[in-house]
């Protein structure tokens, strides 16, 4: 994952089809959101998608290929390239008793459309109870040599408006999970999938269409006793990739995935500091007023008796992600880096 | 209601009598209401701001005299007569300047900064513009995947006309052809900006063949030219035909907000419109030429108005603020804040 190799089509401009369950029914990250909202939508008719080039495209990374065929042009609606207005129509039609789920083409566009994320959406429903059961999905994140607009992690720009739910699943299954929930939340959700999971991140998804995944719950994804890892996203993977060459070294580290970033679980981050009395805060957000940055606030101020270091956060500058592979690889944290801030604490 | 001598209904009349003894009473009222409001914000008795929609009443009436309850209206903060015209009950839109719990946002808001979406179907306002257009835009989508003849009317002023979202939300619509309707304000002044500075062409309604929808200019001080085109547009989108544009011409007699002499505004302008372009006046002259009011059911429509007026604020004192707890609920939907809501407005049937 640190190598400096271009992967070809990584950006997701291959149209490669989005591909099928394994025989023993694993699936990828990519597949687990195609199914999510394929069964909502056999569901619930109200749920409908709107988005640019998502019907017979199937959409920049294929999550809908397929889907016009089967659900039509009216609930696989294409859109003109009008950020705004795709989110304002999802938030009218919602208040008129759809459940929209409006996909970006990246999440990067999602600046396109801010206005009516923060002042509509974030806002209606604390200034009149009219509920407003809006998805947003965007794919999110760096590491694909996507460079600065097709890699931005935006979600404490919509946390930070503070009525949009932010999920951000790192394995397929909280990714079904998750997705299922969302859309039948009755609050807006911003749904931030990572484009660099999509195809390469697969294991075994309950195929029960009502399996959900609480928003709002962290998981354990690694026990450990020396020092907590908190991160999300990407990130997990990197996490666990350095806990296991930590253990090696004799560091055992415990890997908690926030999946849900706003509002986040503040009791799981805290269990886990009671019990490692170490907390590395890893994000791929920028580190300035970032998730990040929040959650080693709270750890300082809620878990203080308990920390035999300071907290240490690992997240990139509030700077574009460059696209050269050195540039990019310095920017965001490695699994060395990663394993180096380990270290750190571990030595206090 | 002002009361007549019964006589036979008259087929020659743009709208059933009781209508235009309605549109009479919601001119007089707002217009009452709007000098009212003014003279208790410069007392110091009224909190926060004020934005006068002094003038443009023929605009906010007309547009929404074609509306059922059922339809929606997405308006701006200048445009609380539009609101009161769709049903608001005046009583909850005086607790909503005063910050009271009995307001339409609870307190959350205040001023023309309002909306009653579960009553009458108006959007709570919002001050980027034209937000709401694109919400518009949502709602007649709505309606035509229902297969309903519901109508989405959406206003916005000349100034947010130069908006990306404007552009965006008729050009969506038109792509659609959703059930829709644009009404432009067009009271020549975005603030201090005037129409010169936000557009280069000579008018609104001329954008409307952009987007392959019709565009027609009325003018705001003859409500009943602004009825007639506001209807054409609603039928052809019930019609399932798609959205229409509607410059409605008047000008902003006051300024912006209620802090702003508007000094910018030339006097010969503001003299002209106050004399010719009064849709107040203007109507209720149409309406003793018509023999339609006398001396008498006027005097009494201005008492009626002057109680409600008094006993909105009357209700609005007497009702109490919210709790300072209150700030931190009803964000999500799960916490049951706005399941307390008070009664809902009914929707006024014309």
């Amino acid at each position: 994952m640190a190598s400096t190799t271009v992967e070809a089509g990584a950006a997701g401009h291959g149209a490669e089809p989005r591909g099928k369950r394994t025989d023993d029914g694993q699936a990828t990250y990519l597949i687990a959101i195609a199914e999510a909202l394929w069964e909502e939508m056999e569901r619930d008719e109200r749920v409908y998608l709107l988005g640019e080039d998502i019907g017979a495209y199937g959409g920049a990374f294929k999550v809908t290929e397929g889907f016009l065929d089967r659900f039509g042009p009216e609930r696989v609606m294409d859109t003109p390239i009008v950020e705004e207005t795709i989110v304002g129509m999802a938030a009218g039609s919602a208040m008129e008793g759809l459940r929209p789920v409006a996909e970006f083409q990246y999440a990067d566009f999602m600046s396109s459309g801010y206005d009516e994320i923060t002042t509509v959406l974030s806002r209606y429903h604390y200034r009149s109870g009219v509920p407003m059961p809006v998805v947003l999905r965007g794919p999110s994140g760096g590491g694909v040599r996507a460079s600065s607009f097709h890699s931005t992690n935006p979600e404490p720009w919509v946390a930070h408006a503070g009525g949009i739910k932010v999920v951000c699943p790192a394995f397929p299954g909280d990714a079904k999970g998750l997705l299922k929930s969302a859309v039948r939340d009755d609050n807006p959700v911003l749904y931030l999938e990572h484009k660099w999971i999509y195809r390469r991140i697969k294991e075994h998804v309950s195929e029960d269409p009502d399996l959900l995944v609480p928003i709002g719950e962290a998981r354990v994804r690694r026990q450990g006793d020396d020092v907590s890892i908190i991160t999300y996203g990407a990130m997990v993977h990197r996490a666990l990739e350095a806990a296991a060459a930590l253990e090696e070294r004799g560091t055992s580290v415990e890997v908690v995935d926030l999946r849900t970033v706003y509002p986040y679980d503040e009791d799981a981050v805290l269990r886990s500091i009671e019990k490692t009395s170490h907390a590395l805060v890893l994000s791929e957000s920028y580190r300035y007023a970032g998730i990040g940055a929040e959650v080693a606030a709270t750890i300082a101020e809620k878990a203080f008796e308990h920390l035999d270091a300071p907290v240490e956060r690992l997240s990139p500058p509030n700077l574009p992600v460059p696209f050269s592979p050195p540039l990019e690889d310095a920017f965001l944290p490695q699994v060395a880096d990663i394993e180096a801030a380990v270290d750190r604490l571990s030595a206090w | 209601m002002a009361t007549k001598t019964k006589k036979q209904p008259d087929t020659s009349l743009p709208m059933p009598e009781e209508q235009l003894q309605h549109v009479l009473y919601l001119l007089k009222l707002t217009r009452y209401f709007d000098e009212r409001m003014e003279a208790l914000y410069r007392q110091g008795r009224l909190p926060g701001a004020i934005y006068s929609g002094r003038g443009q009443e023929g605009t906010h009436v007309g547009v929404v005299m074609p509306l059922r309850p059922d339809d929606s209206l997405f308006p701006t903060h200048r445009d609380l007569t539009a609101q009161i015209a769709k049903g608001l009950d005046l009583k909850r839109v005086m607790a909503q300047f005063w910050g009271r719990i009995d307001g339409y946002t609870r307190g959350r808001d205040g001023n023309s900064h309002i909306g009653d979406w579960q009553g009458n179907r108006t959007f709570t306002v919002m001050s980027h513009l034209p937000i709401a257009y694109p919400v518009a835009c949502g709602a007649a989508l709505a309606y035509q995947r229902a297969g309903d003849d519901r109508v989405a009317l959406a206003i916005c002023g000349d100034g947010a006309t130069s908006n990306g979202r404007w552009h965006e939300a008729l050009n969506t619509s038109a792509v659609y052809r959703l059930p829709v309707v644009w009404v432009v304000n067009n009271n020549q002044f975005a603030y201090s900006t005037p129409n010169r500075l936000e557009f280069p062409v000579p008018t609104v309604a001329e954008r409307g063949a952009a987007y392959g929808m019709p565009g027609v200019r009325v003018d705001g001080g003859d409500v009943l030219a602004v009825y007639e085109a506001a209807r054409a547009a609603v039928d052809r989108a019930r019609a399932g035909e798609g959205p229409s544009l509607i410059e409605s011409v008047s000008l902003r007699w006051r300024g912006h907000a209620g802090h702003d002499p508007a000094n910018y505004m030339p006097d010969e302008l503001l003299e002209r419109y106050m004399a010719e372009h009064d849709p107040v006046k203007n109507f209720e002259t149409w309406m003793r030429e018509h023999g339609l009011v006398d001396d008498d059911s006027l005097a009494e429509l201005q008492a009626r108005i002057e109680r409600e007026f008094d006993e909105g604020y009357e209700f609005a004192l007497a009702s109490p603020f919210p709790e300072p707890g209150d700030a931190f609920k009803g964000n999500w939907t799960d916490d049951g804040y706005w399941a307390s809501e008070p009664g809902r407005g009914g929707g006024t049937e014309y």
